[in-house]
Protein backbone atom coordinates (compact mmCIF):
# COMPACT_ATOMS: atom_id res chain seq x y z
CA UNK A 1 0.00 0.00 0.00
CA UNK A 2 2.80 2.25 0.69
CA UNK A 3 4.88 1.60 -2.02
CA UNK A 4 2.13 2.05 -4.38
CA UNK A 5 1.13 5.39 -2.82
CA UNK A 6 4.36 6.03 -3.45
CA UNK A 7 4.75 5.11 -7.09
CA UNK A 8 1.29 7.28 -7.23
CA UNK A 9 3.32 10.50 -5.75
CA UNK A 10 5.87 9.61 -8.12
CA UNK A 11 4.19 9.48 -11.04
CA UNK A 12 1.37 11.74 -11.01
CA UNK A 13 3.62 14.38 -9.44
CA UNK A 14 5.99 13.54 -12.60
CA UNK A 15 2.82 13.27 -15.14
CA UNK A 16 1.58 17.25 -13.65
CA UNK A 17 5.33 18.62 -13.91
CA UNK A 18 5.43 17.19 -17.80
CA UNK A 19 1.34 18.89 -18.02
CA UNK A 20 2.83 22.30 -16.46
CA UNK A 21 6.02 22.18 -18.51
CA UNK A 22 3.89 21.62 -22.41
CA UNK A 23 1.83 24.11 -21.06
CA UNK A 24 4.56 26.48 -20.17
CA UNK A 25 6.59 25.85 -24.15
CA UNK A 26 2.99 26.65 -25.95
CA UNK A 27 2.12 29.80 -23.45
CA UNK A 28 2.27 32.99 -25.67
CA UNK A 29 3.94 35.49 -23.16
CA UNK A 30 7.23 35.33 -21.29
CA UNK A 31 5.41 36.11 -17.99
CA UNK A 32 2.99 32.96 -18.56
CA UNK A 33 6.43 31.01 -19.47
CA UNK A 34 7.80 31.89 -16.22
CA UNK A 35 4.84 31.60 -14.29
CA UNK A 36 3.77 27.62 -15.19
CA UNK A 37 7.69 26.97 -14.85
CA UNK A 38 7.22 28.10 -11.27
CA UNK A 39 4.74 25.78 -10.47
CA UNK A 40 6.40 23.23 -11.90
CA UNK A 41 8.75 23.50 -8.48
CA UNK A 42 5.13 22.61 -6.69
CA UNK A 43 5.18 19.52 -7.92
CA UNK A 44 8.68 18.71 -6.57
CA UNK A 45 8.12 18.13 -3.03
CA UNK A 46 5.65 14.84 -4.21
CA UNK A 47 8.24 14.02 -6.12
CA UNK A 48 10.71 13.52 -3.80
CA UNK A 49 8.26 12.03 -1.66
CA UNK A 50 7.32 9.42 -3.89
CA UNK A 51 11.24 8.49 -5.52
CA UNK A 52 12.20 7.85 -1.80
CA UNK A 53 9.04 6.04 -1.03
CA UNK A 54 9.22 3.48 -4.04
CA UNK A 55 12.71 2.79 -3.00
CA UNK A 56 12.51 2.24 0.58
CA UNK A 57 9.14 0.29 0.64
CA UNK A 58 10.15 -1.45 -2.74
CA UNK A 59 13.67 -2.83 -1.04
CA UNK A 60 11.23 -3.89 2.06
CA UNK A 61 8.95 -5.30 -0.12
CA UNK A 62 11.43 -7.44 -1.88
CA UNK A 63 13.12 -8.61 1.04
CA UNK A 64 8.95 -9.67 2.33
CA UNK A 65 7.62 -10.93 -0.93
CA UNK A 66 10.98 -13.08 -0.68
CA UNK A 67 11.88 -12.25 -4.51
CA UNK A 68 15.68 -13.70 -5.56
CA UNK A 69 18.31 -11.73 -4.77
CA UNK A 70 19.42 -11.44 -8.09
CA UNK A 71 16.36 -10.56 -9.98
CA UNK A 72 16.99 -8.95 -12.85
CA UNK A 73 13.80 -6.98 -13.24
CA UNK A 74 13.89 -5.45 -9.72
CA UNK A 75 18.15 -4.45 -10.46
CA UNK A 76 16.52 -2.88 -14.02
CA UNK A 77 14.26 -1.07 -12.26
CA UNK A 78 16.97 0.46 -9.48
CA UNK A 79 18.96 1.32 -12.44
CA UNK A 80 16.05 3.09 -13.83
CA UNK A 81 15.61 4.97 -10.71
CA UNK A 82 18.63 6.04 -10.65
CA UNK A 83 18.69 6.94 -14.28
CA UNK A 84 15.42 8.94 -14.38
CA UNK A 85 16.49 11.03 -11.28
CA UNK A 86 19.71 11.78 -12.81
CA UNK A 87 18.03 12.97 -16.51
CA UNK A 88 15.00 14.86 -13.82
CA UNK A 89 17.29 16.80 -12.41
CA UNK A 90 19.10 17.46 -15.30
CA UNK A 91 16.44 18.43 -17.28
CA UNK A 92 15.21 20.55 -14.25
CA UNK A 93 17.97 22.54 -14.08
CA UNK A 94 17.48 23.61 -18.27
CA UNK A 95 13.94 24.60 -17.02
CA UNK A 96 15.43 26.90 -14.54
CA UNK A 97 17.55 28.35 -16.84
CA UNK A 98 14.19 29.04 -19.14
CA UNK A 99 12.47 30.26 -16.21
CA UNK A 100 15.08 32.52 -14.83
CA UNK A 101 15.26 34.20 -18.27
CA UNK A 102 11.34 34.29 -18.78
CA UNK A 103 11.14 36.14 -15.76
CA UNK A 104 13.51 38.77 -16.66
CA UNK A 105 11.78 39.19 -20.27
CA UNK A 106 8.66 39.55 -18.49
CA UNK A 107 9.99 42.24 -16.08
CA UNK A 108 11.09 43.87 -19.12
CA UNK A 109 8.19 44.36 -21.51
CA UNK A 110 6.61 40.74 -21.78
CA UNK A 111 7.72 40.04 -24.91
CA UNK A 112 9.23 36.88 -26.28
CA UNK A 113 12.78 36.68 -27.96
CA UNK A 114 14.47 34.27 -29.98
CA UNK A 115 16.69 33.12 -27.49
CA UNK A 116 13.61 32.32 -24.93
CA UNK A 117 11.93 30.53 -27.84
CA UNK A 118 15.24 28.83 -28.33
CA UNK A 119 15.82 27.57 -24.83
CA UNK A 120 11.98 26.52 -24.55
CA UNK A 121 12.33 24.29 -27.66
CA UNK A 122 15.73 22.95 -27.01
CA UNK A 123 15.54 19.72 -28.11
CA UNK A 124 18.55 18.14 -25.70
CA UNK A 125 16.99 20.25 -22.68
CA UNK A 126 13.58 19.17 -22.94
CA UNK A 127 14.26 15.54 -24.21
CA UNK A 128 16.01 14.78 -20.54
CA UNK A 129 12.96 15.66 -18.77
CA UNK A 130 10.57 12.98 -21.80
CA UNK A 131 13.63 10.75 -21.02
CA UNK A 132 13.27 11.20 -17.25
CA UNK A 133 9.82 10.40 -17.43
CA UNK A 134 10.59 7.38 -19.36
CA UNK A 135 12.64 5.84 -17.47
CA UNK A 136 9.21 6.02 -14.67
CA UNK A 137 7.32 4.56 -17.03
CA UNK A 138 9.33 1.51 -17.91
CA UNK A 139 9.27 1.37 -14.05
CA UNK A 140 6.25 0.89 -13.92
CA UNK A 141 5.93 -1.75 -17.04
CA UNK A 142 8.54 -3.69 -14.69
CA UNK A 143 6.91 -3.62 -11.65
CA UNK A 144 3.33 -4.83 -13.28
CA UNK A 145 4.89 -7.62 -15.57
CA UNK A 146 7.31 -8.68 -13.55
CA UNK A 147 9.17 -11.00 -15.85
CA UNK A 148 10.70 -14.25 -14.70
CA UNK A 149 8.80 -13.68 -11.52
CA UNK B 1 -3.25 -15.46 -6.31
CA UNK B 2 -5.33 -13.50 -9.01
CA UNK B 3 -3.00 -10.41 -8.66
CA UNK B 4 0.01 -12.40 -9.52
CA UNK B 5 -1.61 -14.20 -12.47
CA UNK B 6 -3.56 -10.90 -13.94
CA UNK B 7 -2.49 -10.75 -17.13
CA UNK B 8 -0.60 -7.41 -17.75
CA UNK B 9 -2.18 -5.24 -20.25
CA UNK B 10 -5.34 -4.82 -18.43
CA UNK B 11 -3.01 -4.33 -15.01
CA UNK B 12 -0.71 -1.71 -16.96
CA UNK B 13 -3.30 0.25 -18.41
CA UNK B 14 -5.57 0.63 -15.38
CA UNK B 15 -2.58 1.68 -13.23
CA UNK B 16 -0.97 3.57 -15.64
CA UNK B 17 -4.88 5.64 -16.63
CA UNK B 18 -4.94 5.87 -12.76
CA UNK B 19 -1.77 7.77 -12.56
CA UNK B 20 -1.89 10.14 -14.88
CA UNK B 21 -5.51 11.31 -14.28
CA UNK B 22 -3.70 12.08 -10.78
CA UNK B 23 -1.02 13.80 -12.36
CA UNK B 24 -3.71 16.07 -14.65
CA UNK B 25 -6.11 16.41 -11.69
CA UNK B 26 -2.87 17.51 -9.50
CA UNK B 27 -1.62 19.95 -11.73
CA UNK B 28 -5.07 21.22 -12.17
CA UNK B 29 -5.46 21.28 -8.63
CA UNK B 30 -2.60 23.35 -8.30
CA UNK B 31 -2.83 26.24 -10.82
CA UNK B 32 -6.82 26.78 -9.56
CA UNK B 33 -5.37 26.58 -6.12
CA UNK B 34 -3.05 29.19 -6.50
CA UNK B 35 -5.66 31.33 -8.65
CA UNK B 36 -7.27 31.50 -5.32
CA UNK B 37 -4.43 34.20 -4.25
CA UNK B 38 -4.13 35.63 -7.71
CA UNK B 39 -7.38 35.45 -9.18
CA UNK B 40 -6.97 38.09 -12.33
CA UNK B 41 -4.14 35.49 -13.89
CA UNK B 42 -5.97 34.31 -17.70
CA UNK B 43 -2.74 31.94 -17.88
CA UNK B 44 -4.13 29.77 -14.66
CA UNK B 45 -7.49 29.91 -16.20
CA UNK B 46 -6.11 28.33 -19.50
CA UNK B 47 -3.74 25.90 -18.01
CA UNK B 48 -6.27 24.36 -15.52
CA UNK B 49 -8.98 23.69 -18.45
CA UNK B 50 -6.24 22.31 -20.49
CA UNK B 51 -5.14 19.92 -17.60
CA UNK B 52 -8.29 18.82 -17.17
CA UNK B 53 -8.82 17.91 -20.48
CA UNK B 54 -5.98 15.23 -20.54
CA UNK B 55 -7.52 13.85 -17.77
CA UNK B 56 -10.33 12.23 -20.07
CA UNK B 57 -8.33 9.93 -22.10
CA UNK B 58 -6.55 9.08 -19.08
CA UNK B 59 -10.51 8.26 -17.33
CA UNK B 60 -11.33 6.47 -20.25
CA UNK B 61 -7.83 4.48 -20.47
CA UNK B 62 -8.38 4.13 -16.45
CA UNK B 63 -11.61 2.65 -16.68
CA UNK B 64 -11.79 0.54 -19.29
CA UNK B 65 -9.23 -1.52 -18.03
CA UNK B 66 -10.76 -1.93 -15.06
CA UNK B 67 -13.94 -3.30 -16.48
CA UNK B 68 -11.33 -5.65 -18.43
CA UNK B 69 -9.95 -7.09 -15.31
CA UNK B 70 -13.20 -7.03 -13.45
CA UNK B 71 -14.83 -9.06 -16.66
CA UNK B 72 -12.10 -11.73 -16.41
CA UNK B 73 -11.70 -12.11 -12.17
CA UNK B 74 -16.06 -11.26 -11.41
CA UNK B 75 -16.20 -14.86 -11.28
CA UNK B 76 -13.39 -15.70 -8.99
CA UNK B 77 -15.14 -13.41 -6.17
CA UNK B 78 -18.43 -16.08 -6.05
CA UNK B 79 -21.28 -12.96 -7.17
CA UNK B 80 -20.16 -11.34 -3.54
CA UNK B 81 -17.75 -8.15 -4.34
CA UNK B 82 -15.08 -7.66 -1.75
CA UNK B 83 -15.04 -4.04 -0.15
CA UNK B 84 -12.00 -3.08 -1.74
CA UNK B 85 -13.93 -3.31 -5.59
CA UNK B 86 -16.76 -1.78 -4.60
CA UNK B 87 -15.34 1.10 -3.41
CA UNK B 88 -13.24 1.13 -6.71
CA UNK B 89 -16.59 1.46 -8.33
CA UNK B 90 -17.82 4.00 -6.18
CA UNK B 91 -14.96 6.39 -6.57
CA UNK B 92 -14.23 5.74 -10.34
CA UNK B 93 -18.37 6.29 -11.40
CA UNK B 94 -18.96 9.33 -8.97
CA UNK B 95 -15.29 10.51 -10.41
CA UNK B 96 -16.74 10.52 -14.19
CA UNK B 97 -19.44 12.65 -12.19
CA UNK B 98 -16.68 14.57 -10.44
CA UNK B 99 -14.76 15.60 -13.73
CA UNK B 100 -17.38 16.47 -15.65
CA UNK B 101 -18.66 18.87 -13.44
CA UNK B 102 -15.20 20.40 -12.60
CA UNK B 103 -14.08 20.36 -16.56
CA UNK B 104 -17.69 22.14 -16.94
CA UNK B 105 -16.97 24.86 -14.07
CA UNK B 106 -13.19 25.31 -15.54
CA UNK B 107 -14.68 26.33 -18.72
CA UNK B 108 -17.20 28.75 -17.30
CA UNK B 109 -14.50 29.87 -15.36
CA UNK B 110 -12.42 30.34 -18.68
CA UNK B 111 -15.11 32.16 -19.99
CA UNK B 112 -16.31 34.54 -17.48
CA UNK B 113 -13.29 34.88 -15.19
CA UNK B 114 -15.14 34.62 -12.23
CA UNK B 115 -13.21 34.18 -9.22
CA UNK B 116 -15.89 31.75 -7.98
CA UNK B 117 -15.47 29.45 -10.60
CA UNK B 118 -11.96 28.91 -10.03
CA UNK B 119 -12.56 28.08 -6.43
CA UNK B 120 -15.48 25.86 -7.00
CA UNK B 121 -12.64 23.75 -9.57
CA UNK B 122 -10.41 24.01 -6.98
CA UNK B 123 -12.20 22.73 -4.32
CA UNK B 124 -13.88 19.83 -6.72
CA UNK B 125 -10.57 18.93 -7.76
CA UNK B 126 -9.16 18.38 -3.89
CA UNK B 127 -12.25 16.21 -3.69
CA UNK B 128 -11.22 14.15 -6.66
CA UNK B 129 -8.03 13.99 -5.15
CA UNK B 130 -8.74 12.73 -1.74
CA UNK B 131 -10.99 9.95 -3.75
CA UNK B 132 -8.45 8.62 -6.18
CA UNK B 133 -6.12 8.19 -3.09
CA UNK B 134 -9.29 6.71 -0.77
CA UNK B 135 -9.28 4.34 -3.77
CA UNK B 136 -5.52 3.44 -4.48
CA UNK B 137 -5.23 2.39 -0.75
CA UNK B 138 -8.43 0.55 -0.98
CA UNK B 139 -7.22 -1.38 -4.08
CA UNK B 140 -3.67 -2.02 -2.95
CA UNK B 141 -4.69 -2.74 0.96
CA UNK B 142 -7.57 -4.84 -0.47
CA UNK B 143 -9.90 -3.42 2.37
CA UNK B 144 -12.50 -5.74 3.05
Amino acid sequence: MLHVTAAFFLFGGSAAAGILNTLAIRAERPSETAYLLRLVRVTLPLIGIGAAGTLVFGIWLWHELGFSIGAAWIWISLALWVAGNALGGIGGRHQEKTRELAERLAAAGDASTAELNALLRDRKGNALSWLAGAAILAILVLMIWKPGS
Amino acid sequence: MIAFSRPFWPLFLHVFGAMALFGAILAAGITSAVSWRQPGLVVLRRATFRALLVAVPAYIVFRAAAQWIYSKEQDAYGGSDPGWIGIGFIVSDAGLLLLLVTIGCAFWWQRSGKPLAGRIVAGLSALYLVMLAVAWLAMSGKWG
